[in-house]
């Protein structure tokens, strides 16, 4: 949530009219820094209460769905209590915390595995897959919504808005399978399932005379994240159109106009960067959602990242792995928050941190 | 045109590097990640899949399922509670290291060592110790006679060395088996190279990467679409026949070793009178829901015994699906439908009954809301209940807290392993306490039998009173399938539990 933004940025500013808002100075930015990152705090006890509360209600029981149909009963006890889940659940909260506090996210039930080495090890897959969506979902978002504002109610406008609509409806799951039938089972260009070389590494070996490994992880990402795409890319599109047209029946456009500004010039630097700002803090929010989204679609196209090892972990009722997984989701969701105010000060110095 | 640009660099290739290129490697698609990779404690199929190529154990399960030397070239059993083992000479683990009676010893003590929460440790309880009479003789001594046991010692032999070292074997294991594990990336693929010290040589695959895709569907066309040369049950049925249908390639569809049945819960009032049973039995139109709902892709069930097993007998049979004849038997129980509501009652109340299955498999959820339909034309009030796998199984199923559950058995290598357990009286997995001393003795004796002939007619009998009584009501046998690019560089031969040591060109 943008902390301490002024009301809606309706009021124009430009070069002619000199801003009366002052610049946030750099010491002031960084104590807002802190403060923000301390907050954090008291989130994540919040999220891992929260979360242990549910795990608590949830029925099921991590011991017996390890040992499978064929345990016994006695053996089903026994390993209940190597796991300590025969303790009360104040003790089991209590230890949690302590071992956080030494930084010991606890160990995955099923894998055996600290759940740090587990998630760290999915992490980069996952952050890859969103942000290429939201690369792809910014782009093609911010210029169908641009093109339908600039040609509203023409034919482009009406085909324009009809793909949005579908992109908001297509469940994500469907779309996925259908991409993979088009581009990897028909026409064979892209590989169906997996995931290449991390890009980082393929960008190294790209640069070390290499590029067939970077063309190789782009196809293996093309699919997943055109198909985590959809969705934003309709919701910014559609918000782009709108905030678009808001912004050309104001005042200070036809000023522009009538100060023999071109088209171009008007468009870009008075109309679409007062219109970005509510589309920035979309494009905020739905990076979280991506993270949602990207559930399905790396079960289907068998993306290594966190989408998956929640699917499992829940199902498996692997308590620690899902407490470790909660708070890096969130830990992300407010990263990204936090970036997301950043940049709105960075683009509208109105904004001021503090 | 493409494709021709592509074979002729390939050619180009192949006659460019030459040898290198003769070493052939397999794709292989599967639906979860293995869990551990510790011979002695894996739990899930594509875990048993792995390890079966990875370790070998003191006998190879064939796909007629009939014991096989592996690492022991032969046994013996002096009385029924004792077998004794020979050891192959100058067996190696993958990485050299010799492998000994000692090894043997200590997997076996390690698996039943209680706190050790091995999952299939109940199988061989059985076993009172096992020891090593000289470096190529193991013995193992048994509480009472167990004719299963030949069928379980195929699990793969650890290294004692090394695990007692602190190796961690599940992450980073090391057999006796014609694979090695080259690399693990979790949740996306395993990969394995042939382990040149495998007693009978390396196999001519010289490697297999099995490729981790949860989602059915997913699974299928990545198989469709090339990147895939080999995928297996679990399958959805539309993705089979479209598959079995495509020339492009080959098929082995057979008799799996699973079945779906109906659990009864014979404590529950309503339940505890076999004649219920029956009538609520005739209410379960097999044809419909094996044909329909699994596309034919099971077999319609006749009794407890499966037809791949030397105990079946096609004489043995459930009641089948007869809406009249099960309302007619209501009737007789006193349940009629005495206030015209269309429900039947018996002392004012009406004939309700709950259907419960775990909501992950679509076509178990789909078959008890079709009995759903069913019921009620017969006049049965039903309710169902769907719940996620581990509250279904934890909390309700296991308590006993069910009426008519749907589930499924696997792995049933052995009559023994669907039976003993599940339907002897206090058994560790008789959830809907069934008791009958009749059967306990049955199936007591088939399992300290030794003559296979002997253990068939204790099985057929005791078949024969559970199709009458109904604690278990077997809708369906399990099928496998597998589906395999014709251009595969080897022989196939599938096995139904879906191992792959018949795909990887293994030396005789």
């Amino acid at each position: 949530m943008p902390a301490a933004i002024s009301s809606r940025p309706a009021v124009h500013q430009d070069q002619f009219a000199p801003t009366l808002a002052k610049q946030t100075e750099p010491d002031a930015v960084i104590a807002y820094l802190i403060r923000r990152l301390l907050l954090f705090i008291p989130m994540a006890v919040g999220m891992v209460v929260v979360t242990f509360g549910l795990l608590l209600i949830i029925p099921g029981d991590p011991a017996s769905v390890l040992l499978g149909q064929e345990a016994s009963p006695e053996a089903i006890e026994r390993l209940r209590d190597t796991l300590g889940l025969n303790d009360p659940w104040y003790v089991r909260l209590w230890d949690y915390f302590a071992n956080l506090l030494s930084g010991d996210f606890g160990t995955s039930i099923f894998q055996n595995q600290p759940v740090t080495t587990i998630i760290l090890g999915r992490l980069g897959a996952t952050i890859e897959l969103a942000v290429a969506a939201l690369v792809i979902a910014t782009v093609l978002g911010l210029a169908m919504g641009v093109i339908s504002a600039m040609r509203q109610g023409s034919i482009i406008d009406t085909i324009t808005m009809v793909f949005a609509q579908l992109g908001v409806s297509m469940p994500v799951y469907w779309l996925s399978l259908l991409l993979m039938l088009a581009f990897a089972v028909q026409l064979g260009w892209l590989p169906a399932i997996g995931r290449g070389t991390p890009l980082p590494q393929a960008f190294c070996a790209a640069l070390s005379g290499r590029p067939q490994v970077l063309m190789d992880s782009l196809s293996h990402l093309l699919l997943p994240a055109l198909a985590l795409s959809a969705t934003p890319a309709a919701i910014i599109s559609r918000l782009t159109r709108t905030s678009m047209l808001e912004m050309l029946r104001e005042d200070f456009v036809r000023t522009a106009y009538a100060k023999g500004l071109r088209r171009p010039r008007v468009i870009i630097r008075h109309v679409l960067r007062n219109a970005l700002l509510p589309v920035l803090s979309v494009i905020g929010l739905r990076f979280g959602m991506l993270l949602g989204g990207a559930v399905l679609t790396e079960s289907i196209f068998a993306w290594p990242g966190l989408g998956q090892l929640t699917i499992t972990a829940i199902s498996q009722r692997d308590l620690p792995l899902i407490q470790g997984i909660v708070l890096t989701f969130a830990l992300i969701f407010a990263l990204v928050n936090l970036l997301v105010d950043l940049l709105y000060a960075a683009v509208d110095p109105r904004v001021r941190l503090g | 045109m493409k494709k021709l640009l592509l074979s002729t660099t390939a050619l180009v290739f192949a006659l460019a590097i030459g040898p290198a290129l003769a070493q052939e490697a397999i794709v292989v698609g599967t639906d979860v990640d293995a869990g551990t990779l510790d011979s002695r404690l894996t739990r899930d199929t594509t875990a048993y899949r792995v390890a079966d190529l990875i370790y070998s154990g003191l006998v190879h399960i064939n796909p007629q399922l009939k014991a096989e030397p592996d690492l022991a070239e032969s046994w013996e059993t002096p009385d029924p509670q004792t077998f004794i083992f020979k050891l192959r000479e100058g067996l190696k683990f993958s990485d050299g290291t010799p492998l000994t009676a000692d090894d043997v010893v200590y997997t076996y003590t390690t698996l039943l060592n209680p706190d050790f929460n091995a999952p299939m440790r109940t199988l061989y309880t059985p076993i009172k110790s096992v020891e090593k009479v000289d470096d190529l003789t193991v013995k193992f001594n048994l509480e009472s006679p167990y004719a299963p046991l030949l069928s379980y010692l195929d699990l793969g032999i650890v290294p004692q060395e090394l695990a007692e070292g602190g190796r961690d074997i599940a992450t980073q294991p090391v057999g006796a088996g014609p694979m090695q594990l080259t690399s693990w990336n979790r949740g996306a693929e395993i990969v394995l190279e042939a382990n040149p010290n495998y007693w009978a040589g390396a196999p001519e695959i010289a490697k297999v990467t099995l490729k981790i895709i949860p989602d059915n569907s997913a699974r299928a066309q990545a198989f469709e679409a090339g990147d895939l040369d080999v995928i297996q049950s679990p399958l959805s049925p539309q993705d089979i026949s479209r598959l079995a249908a495509d020339d492009r390639f080959g098929n082995a569809i057979m008799p799996g070793l699973g079945v779906t049945y109906i659990n009864f819960n014979t404590k529950d009032p309503l339940l505890s009178d076999p004649k219920m049973r029956q009538a609520f039995s005739m209410l379960v139109d097999q044809q419909t829901i094996v044909g329909d709902i699994y596309q034919g892709v099971d077999e319609v069930a006749s009794s407890v015994l499966l037809p791949s097993s030397w105990a079946f007998s096609p004489d043995i049979k459930q009641p089948t699906f007869n809406l009249e004849g099960a309302i007619a038997l209501f009737n007789e129980l006193g349940w009629q439908d005495s206030n015209g509501d269309g429900i039947l009652d018996k002392d004012g109340k009406n004939l309700t009954v709950t259907l419960s299955t775990h909501s992950e498999d679509p076509n178990r959820v789909q078959t008890i809301e079709f009995m759903q339909a069913m019921f009620s034309q017969a006049g049965v009030d039903a309710k169902t209940q769907i719940t996620d796998w581990p509250s279904f199984s934890t909390n309700y199923v296991q308590k006993s807290q069910h009426q008519i559950a749907l589930l499924g058995w696997l792995n049933i290598v052995d009559p023994d392993r669907l039976l003993f357990s599940q339907l002897t009286t206090g058994g560790s997995t008789n959830w809907g306490g069934y008791s009958n001393p009749k059967v306990d003795e049955l199936l007591q004796k088939g399992r300290s039998s030794l003559d296979q002939e002997e253990r068939a007619a204790a099985y057929q009998e005791a078949a024969k009173i559970l199709a009458e009584e109904l604690p278990y009501f077997i809708l369906s046998y399990q099928g496998y399938q597998l589906f395999y690019d014709k251009e595969f560089p080897t022989e196939v031969t599938a096995t139904p539990r879906g191992y792959l040591r018949g795909l990887i060109g293994m030396k005789k």
